[in-house]
């Protein structure tokens, strides 16, 4: 079948996005962006695109009644054993690597306890392993980078210590090893992974297993299905990079105009920030841009203001929204720069100030450098969408709900949970204009 | 003869200074400067206060005059606090009389301060509002480069070409350096590229104040950066400003050594009305 595909390279993560013929939306995929923009290009569409497999899957099961009841059971199962099938061949490749470079490290006398402690180690994350994909799991990342790393260095500590080799050698081999399998694409094995799962995902619903026939040939008829690449757009900071040719790039601002639009079609006035730039776009009732500003190169007012406030108290940016929800009183940040902010934190924190009134004083104060940004734009909009990792962010949200009240009165907030994705989607749907309405072909990178 | 004690608390370290004044003979007895790395500076302040103590063998009631400067105004044992414009003009001068002007660049903060040749302040420019260009901005890509802060200056300077760099945020400086990083360019030139950006940033400073020609000591935290001077001093001869731009071992003590001078200072002109209310 024929797939039109948006992919944004962002500073963060790489966000792909499949639409079909009739623009739906049939796939979503996310990778961490690592220094080879290439392969983090590559690893989003084949997630999105898997991602659609599941969707397929879903429509042929969901048609046939094959699992009347027991769908959502059966495919998260078959999605967790899937993820454990790739996260084993990831492990097995990252153990090999780690292997040849220790071979390869100046060690000295201690090259052959390494490589022992090594084989532990992964002997270990390799039974620890099928707890990690067990129903129920919590995944702290979906990324096999953060996964492994934080079993890797939790393990390796112990095994140091059992074996009496020094830690520093272990986290040294895992540095040098991981850039090397997080680039790799195992595209090959999606299709002979899926089928393993199968067959786990049988043997653990067994339930299932006597209906097997009938839930087995949709699936296989979808695995044989060719998902066509039609057409690919591309998007985001690191748009210049991807390999596609200048057709095939267009710039995030119209990609996100556009993508908001799909998204909530009354949107007027869009707001993204992303982790290194906040957009405010004005669209039209199609779509179509007609005016933007944004704030480049300072991170004030974006999310990694945040992400450096997470790093100087010690917290998990995740955990900043939900304390700043606690705050009682208005505390007012007056720095503007992101490292001065850092400064007014301690501060604040030393004058006895509490944590969480400092924190919602923070969300305002970015929300604040955005609501600047809106009004050059040429201000709010009914309707507002807001977008971009920070969107997720509940205490960034209720400061912009306060503040737009305030400056514009009662509006329409659209805020989509997957509006991560809207520049990607917006990719997507240039993509499909370009061949279904402008009859365009692929073309190679000149 | 009084003896006085100069703190001067910046937002990277905090530094002390000892001094024994009479008239105007002034002798430095001892000094002290403490990394700030997510400590309490008040708590610092009180270390680097008993440190100098400790070094000069003196006991607290023999100190006169206990002067803070940077952002030492809440220090409870100080007894008066001078602004940092004024106590680095005077460090300044202190160390390398007949200097035109004092460039201080700390960890957030570079100014520029144009003096006459008693220390006195002529006239002054900051930056403000942004952390680009800062010893902070300078010591976050040194980290993400895995550079120690001593190899800085040296490794600069053997660079041949300078990548450019915009004045770039102090935070995105990161994406930024992963960026050259993968483009292959090499440590060094990343690093001189960054000192030119912060020398042009600096010379701004320094032609806004009004200077002519002279020459201006560098102090702070940076000032013992070699590659820094140099890029300074490129960046002068490029911008057409004759000032001849140099250092001092002790730089990083200009601010408190000018607190502890004019704590004497306003010591001696207390005591002078003191005594004339007594008479």
């Amino acid at each position: 079948m024929r797939c039109f595909i948006g992919i944004d390279l962002g500073s963060t993560t790489t966000k792909a996005v499949v639409i079909d013929e009739s623009r739906n939306v049939i796939g979503r995929g996310i990778t961490n962006s690592r220094s080879n923009y290439d392969t983090a290009a590559k690893i989003a569409k084949q997630e999105a695109l898997l991602n659609g497999r599941f969707y397929l899957f879903r429509q042929a099961l969901g048609d046939s009644g094959a699992l009347n009841g027991a769908l959502d059971t059966f495919l998260a199962q078959l999605e967790r054993s899937f993820r454990y099938e790739q996260y084993l061949e990831q492990l097995a490749d990252l153990e090999a690597t780690c292997q040849r470079s220790v071979a390869t490290a100046k060690f000295g006398d201690a090259t052959a306890s390494v490589s022992a402690a090594l084989a532990e180690v992964f002997r270990r994350l390799a039974t620890q392993s099928a707890a990690l994909f067990a129903p129920g799991a919590k995944a702290k990342s979906d990324f096999f980078r953060d996964i492994a790393g934080s079993q890797y260095l939790a393990t390796g500590e112990v095994v140091a210590k059992e074996s009496g080799i020094r830690y520093d050698f272990l986290l040294n081999v895992f540095d040098r090893s991981i850039i090397e399998v997080e680039n790799r694409v195992y595209s090959d094995s999606i299709k002979r992974h899926l089928l393993s799962a199968l067959e786990r995902t049988f043997v653990t619903l067994p339930e299932t297993a006597s209906r097997r026939e009938k839930i087995e040939a949709p699936i296989k008829g979808i695995l044989d299905t060719a998902l066509e690449e039609t057409y690919v757009v591309g998007t985001g900071y690191g748009r210049a990079r991807l390999p596609f040719s200048k057709e095939h790039i267009r710039s995030e601002i119209l990609c996100h105009g556009l993508g908001a639009h799909v998204m909530h079609p009354g949107t007027a006035t869009v707001l993204d920030i992303g982790g290194q730039d906040t957009k405010a776009i004005q669209v039209d009732p199609h779509g179509i841009v007609e005016s933007f500003q944004m704030n480049d190169r300072c991170a004030a007012g974006c999310g990694r203001y945040l992400g450096y406030i997470a790093d100087e108290m010690n917290m998990g940016l995740h955990e900043l929204g939900p304390m700043a929800m606690k705050s009682t009183k208005t505390i007012r940040i007056n720095s503007t720069c992101t490292v001065f902010a850092g400064a007014e934190l301690r501060d604040r924190l030393s004058l006895g100030d509490k944590r969480e009134d400092i924190m919602a004083g923070l969300h305002r104060a970015i929300i604040l450098r955005a609501m600047s940004i809106l009004a050059r734009s040429g201000g709010i909009r009914n309707e507002f969408t807001f977008t971009g990792g920070v969107a997720k962010n509940e205490a960034a949200v209720k400061a912009l709900k306060d503040l737009v009240r305030e400056n514009y009165g009662a509006l329409t907030l659209n805020i989509n949970p997957d509006s991560i994705y809207t520049g990607a989607l917006g990719g997507a749907t240039f993509a499909w204009r370009a061949v279904v309405e402008e009859g365009k072909i692929a073309e190679a990178r000149s | 003869m009084i003896s006085t004690i100069g703190i001067d608390i910046g937002s990277g370290a905090v530094k002390s200074a000892l001094f024994r004044s009479d008239g105007d003979q002034h002798e430095w007895l001892a000094k002290r400067c403490e990394r700030i790395r997510r400590r309490d500076p008040m708590q610092l302040a009180q270390e680097v206060y008993e440190g100098v103590l400790a070094d000069a063998g003196l006991k607290p009631e023999a100190v006169d005059y206990i002067a803070t400067t940077g952002e030492g105004e809440n220090v409870k044992f100080a007894t008066g606090h001078f602004y940092s414009m004024t106590t680095h003009a005077r460090g300044g001068v202190f160390l390398h009389p007949g200097i035109n002007a004092v460039v201080d660049v700390g960890a957030l903060n570079g100014r520029a301060i144009y003096v006459d040749d008693r220390g006195k302040v002529l006239s002054y420019k900051m930056t403000s509002q942004c952390a680009s260009g800062s010893g902070q901005f300078l010591e976050n890509i040194a980290r993400y480069l895995g550079v120690a802060i001593e190899e800085i200056g040296p490794l600069s300077k053997t660079s041949q070409n300078p990548e450019k760099v915009s004045s770039i945020c102090a935070v995105l400086a990161e994406t930024d350096v992963i960026n050259m990083v993968s483009r292959g360019i090499a440590t060094n030139d990343i690093l001189k590229g960054i000192h030119l950006s912060m020398a042009s940033r600096i010379v701004k400073l320094l032609k806004v104040t009004g200077i002519k020609e002279g020459s201006a000591l560098l102090t702070g935290g940076l000032a013992l950066d070699t590659g820094l001077l140099a890029a300074i001093q490129e960046e002068m001869v490029n911008e057409k400003v004759n000032v001849t731009a140099m250092s001092h071992p002790d730089s990083i003590y200009a601010g408190a050594v000018g607190a502890a001078l004019w704590g004497a200072f306003r010591h001696g002109k207390l005591r002078e009305l003191e005594e004339r209310a007594a008479a």
